[in-house]
Order: C-alpha cells, then structure tokens, then sequence
C-alpha cells in the first residue's frame, strides 16, 4: 500500500513538472495551430543557460528562472517572427518540418558547444526530502510542482484577465476577425512563442534542478510528452495541460510500479489513444479546439 | 501518345539504373541501394500524406512488422523468403485496416498523433513478445550454410531486389494517380465532405490508400530485414524514418509522382554526403537545409518549378511571401 502511495505521490510531483513543459506546448498549439517538436530542444536550451549561470556565477536555479525565461522569450519572438511566421498558413507538415529542423540545428550547437554528457545542476536542496506518513517527497520536485500550478495559475489569469492575454486568444479563435480590430497578428503570435519558449526554458531549469539532461534523448522525450498531456488535457487549455501532466505523472509511475518489462512505455501512448478515441476535445478541453476541423 | 513519355522515361530510367549496377563497385551499390529503398518509403507516405491527405507518422510500424514478420518466419519456422515476404505485406495491410478504420476518423494533426501512438504501441508489442521476436536482445536471420532458409543476395542481389521495389512503388503510385481511385484520393484531400456528397465513399478512400501505402513500406520493410541480417525493435521501429518519409515527400513536392523520387535522391544523396564529408556537422548543417528548404520551397521543389515554368515567374521571393503571416 505504502509503494503505491509512495509511487502515486512520485508521480504527482514529476506530473507537475511534465505539466510545465506541456503548457507552453500546448498555447502554441492552441493558439497557432503549430505542433512545435523544437519545444523540448528548448526546454533544454533553458536548462543549458541556467546551468551555465549556476557553474559560472553561482546562480540558484529558482532564482535564475528571471534570466532564463527573459532570454527564451526573446529567443521564441525571433524565431516565430523571422521564421515560423513565413509558413504560418502553409500545409500542417511544413511547420512540423520547420520545427523539426530547427530542433535539429539548436540540439546539434548544444551538442558541439557542450558536448552530449549528461548534466544537472547541483543544489544543497534537490536531493533533500522530507517524510509525511511513510511517504518519501523530495523538497527539489516538490518546489519544482509548485512552481508548475503557480505559472500556470498566472498564465491563465494573463491569459483572461489582462489586454494582451485576451489579444492573444483573439487571435486564436479567428485571426481575421482579430486583425480587423487592430491586432498586429505577427506580433501576437511571435509573443505566443516567445511566452512558450520562455515557460519551456523555466521547465528546462527544473528539470536541470531535480535530474540529469542532455541534447540527445532528453529534448525527444519531453516533447512527445507535452504532445501526450496537450492531446489529454485539450489544446490550449493552462488548467488542461496542468491536469493531463498530473494524470501523466501518476499513470507513469504506477505503471512503473505494476507493469514488467518496457511495457511502461506504452502508457503514454495508450492514455493518448485512448483519449483521441473516447475523447477528443482532452478533460477540459472546449469543443471550439477538440472539434476544429484542420486543414 | 503525347501522355506516354513519363512511361517511356521511367522504363529507361529503370534499364539504366540495372546497368549503371555492372560499372559501379560495391560501395557505391550500398549508397544506391539506401536511395531506392527511400524512394519506396516516400512514394508510400506520398500516397497517404501526400494525395489523401491524412499525415500519417506511423508508416515506420508497417516497416517494422514487415522486417519482423520476415525474421520471425525464417528464423524461427525456416520459412523461405520469399513466401516470408508475401506474409509481411499481409500483416502489414492487415495492421493498416485495423488501426485505419478508427483512426482515419481523425483529422489533421489528431491523426498524426494517433499513428504515432500506433507505431510506439507496436513497437512495445514487438519488444514484450521475447519468447517470438527476441524482444530487446533484437533477433537474426540464418544466412549461412544449411541453417539458411534462403541464400543472403549479397550486395548486388539486393542493389536489383529495392531497384524493383522502387520502381513497382513508383509504378504503383503513378498508376493510381491517374485512375478514378486518385481522383478520390485528391477529393478526399481537399475537401472531405465535399467528396462525399458526389458519391465517393470517403472511409472506402481513405482505408484503401492507407493498406496501399503500408503494403509497399511492409515489402520494403521486409527486404531491409532480409539486408541487415541482425537487427533490434529500435532498430526498424524508429521514428526518424516516418520522419525522413515526410521530409523526402514535402521537400520534393507532395501529392506528385515525381515529388517524392527527386525529394527521396536529393535528401538521401544529401544526407549521405554530409555524413562522410562533414562528420560532426552533419545534423547541424542537415537541420538547417530542411529549415531553409521549407522556407523557400514551401509547396515542393517540383511544385515550385512547375508553377514556375507555367506562370514564366521564378521569382523565389515571391514564392516566399506565398504562406507568409
């Protein structure tokens, strides 16, 4: 009972984690209508840069997230503004394409630049836990989890409550009609990526912070995992995401728990099948995303 | 017979491709040998991705269970080739028909992800099932001595055995294309319901060209296994080659017969070049090519020059602001 509670709790606090890679995910997605497989390149990128900050200038990773997210954002206006933006309203695989490319271009630097060990940053923290009811929860991925629902929380909130937010969702439901009201469309959806990149990079910081990365499998895995919880969670959808990581996270790790072999693996892809099956729209997703017919 | 020569060219592309065989040496048989086998891939995923529309990013489990149904019957049951090979497109059909019915429910990017999660599904399958395939420690192929159910074909056997797959692919793809069945498929594509108020049953289309598609990257699958001899489940179940079958078709210029063959040498051609030429640039350097490709040449190098030739204008500038925001 106590391993499953243990491996329900693990789950959560990783599902927090995997959330915030997704959200950002899931915006651009949402918004766009771009599947953007660079995000776990930049994730890393993210993590690479608060790495550095911490080896060379002692930075503590919570407290380098300020820098790191600046500089994503800027990273993620430039590319969506001077690249994506050229075949915004090209055939679904070419943004695919474009982004793959790029991940390539950007994974492949890391890799020249710093080489494919493995990496992590060092905190007197991280590996740190504490004990409620024989449940083990290390203080590194509990900060990590809350540091997940609170971005989320605000995102939502920018989203809905504030001028650019409600820009921002304009034009994702219809950017004609958005464009007709005085929204700059290019500038709006260079900050939709600038504002993912930025959330990427936080989660990359994190995942520096509680584990190991590097620039070979680390950035596949993470985005086939926002793929997975956007896809559960419904498009474009803050809480969505939050929740689908969460329920990621816990189906993972008792998976982990109760399944032999690499059968684990296939949890991931199973939840997302089965969602797409049952489904479409995610948990909470709004029939205007889930039911959307692409072309 | 004006609409004969793309025949004509084809069959003379093929004659001189067997007889380039007896001037180039072995290495270079093995280089070409790859290239036919990308161009079955991507006339394949063209017909599905490209014609019907429906991007599907799990062709590499037709793939996979092609080159493991072939290991697994000769290994285990000491089953020629091929009647092996046969057996391979079967379940590589079967397997399409099954997932394809639910899924092709889907649309865009939905069906993307959907396939996807097929591919890694059977791929999991594939690696749990020890007892039959080997599962992780991968499998092998008896080649030698008695033990050998069919003799290996060597280099220059299998330099002609993906020449004709390809060629069949191409063939394949060019005769469907200009038949009522391609019409469909282009309806389908543009636009669905539209299609089907004229009469065509669009589920019919889509699962057809889907048993199509996997047909072909099963038989290739198949002969790949036959190749390798030893092979792992990562090994041909990954995802970079549905990856480079989208890149070769969309590069090359989707929903065309030539798209995928001019997309399917030139990135191949390309990625080999890099390889030996460039060594740790490779991946930099081949990232940055699709980058600037899908930036210039958004609807396929082939699409582009003929538009271009038609309107006179070839102007790529132009060609840019084309899908611009």
């Amino acid at each position: 009972m106590s391993q499953f509670l243990q491996a329900a709790a693990y789950g959560f606090v990783q599902g927090g984690l995997l959330a915030l890679v997704a959200v950002g995910f899931s915006l651009v997605w949402g918004i766009m209508n771009v599947i953007n497989l660079s995000h776990g390149a930049l994730a890393v990128t993210g993590a690479y840069l608060a790495w550095l900050l911490n080896t060379h200038f002692g930075i503590d990773p919570f407290l380098s997230i300020p820098i790191v997210a600046a500089c994503m954002f800027v990273l993620g206006y430039v590319i969506q503004r001077g690249l994506i933006n050229l075949v915004i309203n090209a055939p679904i695989f070419l943004t695919l394409l474009l982004t793959f490319g790029l991940g390539l271009v950007i994974l492949n630097t890391l890799q020249l630049v710093f080489t494919a060990d493995d990496r992590s940053i060092e905190t007197s923290y991280a590996s740190q836990s504490f004990v409620i009811w024989t449940v083990n929860i290390p203080y590194g991925r509990l900060g990590a989890c809350a540091l997940a629902v609170a971005i989320t929380v605000l995102l939502a909130l920018v989203m809905t409550r504030t001028r650019l937010g409600r820009a921002i969702g304009a034009t994702g439901m219809d950017r004609g009609a958005a464009r007709l009201m005085g929204i700059r469309a290019r500038h709006i959806y260079a900050v939709t990526f600038g504002i993912s990149a930025a959330l990427a990079g936080i989660a990359g910081t994190m995942i520096a912070t509680v584990g190991t990365f590097n620039p070979t499998s680390t950035p596949s895995q993470l985005t086939l995992d926002a793929f997975v919880i956007s896809v559960l969670g419904g498009l474009g959808n803050m809480y969505g995401a939050l929740a689908g990581g969460l329920v990621l996270g816990v189906a993972e790790s008792i998976g982990g728990l109760v399944l032999t072999g690499t059968w684990v693996n296939a949890i991931a892809m199973a939840v997302l099948i089965l969602t797409l099956i049952i489904r479409p729209s995610g948990l909470i997703g709004k029939a205007q995303y889930g039911g959307r017919v692409e072309v | 017979m004006a609409n004969s020569w793309p025949t004509l060219a084809g069959i003379a592309v093929f004659l001189a491709m067997l007889g380039l065989q007896q001037l180039i040496e072995p290495g270079t048989q093995r280089l070409l040998t790859a290239v036919f086998l990308f161009v079955a891939l991507a006339q394949a995923w063209n017909i599905i991705g490209g014609y019907t529309g429906y991007a599907s990013f799990g062709q590499v489990a037709f793939f996979g269970l092609g080159a493991y149904t072939v290991a697994v019957l000769m290994n285990n049951y000491h089953v020629s080739f091929w009647a092996a090979m046969p057996v391979a497109i079967v379940i590589g059909v079967a397997f399409a028909v099954g997932i394809g019915v639910p899924l092709l429910r889907l649309r865009g990017h939905y069906f993307a992800i959907a396939t996807l999660g097929a591919a890694e599904g059977a791929r999991e399958v594939i690696n749990n099932m020890t007892p039959v395939t080997g599962g992780g420690g991968g499998i092998t192929i008896p080649t030698f001595g008695d033990q050998a159910p069919t003799a290996y074909l060597g280099k220059p056997g299998f330099y002609i055995a993906f020449l004709v797959v390809a060629a069949a692919s191409v063939a394949i793809a060019a005769v469907l294309a200009r038949s009522r069945f391609g019409y469909a498929m282009v309806a389908v594509n543009q636009d669905e319901d539209a299609a089907a108020s004229v009469g065509i049953n669009t589920t019919l289309v889509k699962v057809i060209a889907f048993g199509v598609s996997a047909a072909i990257v099963a038989c290739a699958g198949a002969f790949y296994a036959f190749q390798q001899i030893a092979f792992y489940p990562t090994d041909v179940f990954d995802t970079s080659f549905t990856v480079l079958m989208v890149i070769m078709v969309v590069i090359g210029g989707s929903g065309t017969v030539l798209g995928p063959l001019v997309g399917a040498v030139g990135l191949e051609l390309l990625a080999q070049y890099l390889r030996v030429n460039l060594g740790i640039y490779n991946q930099l350097i081949f990232g940055a090519i699709i980058v600037l490709v899908v930036i210039f040449f958004p609807q396929g190098v082939v699409n582009f020059f003929r538009d271009a030739w038609r309107s006179r204008n070839f102007s790529i500038l132009d060609n840019v602001r084309r899908y611009r925001l």
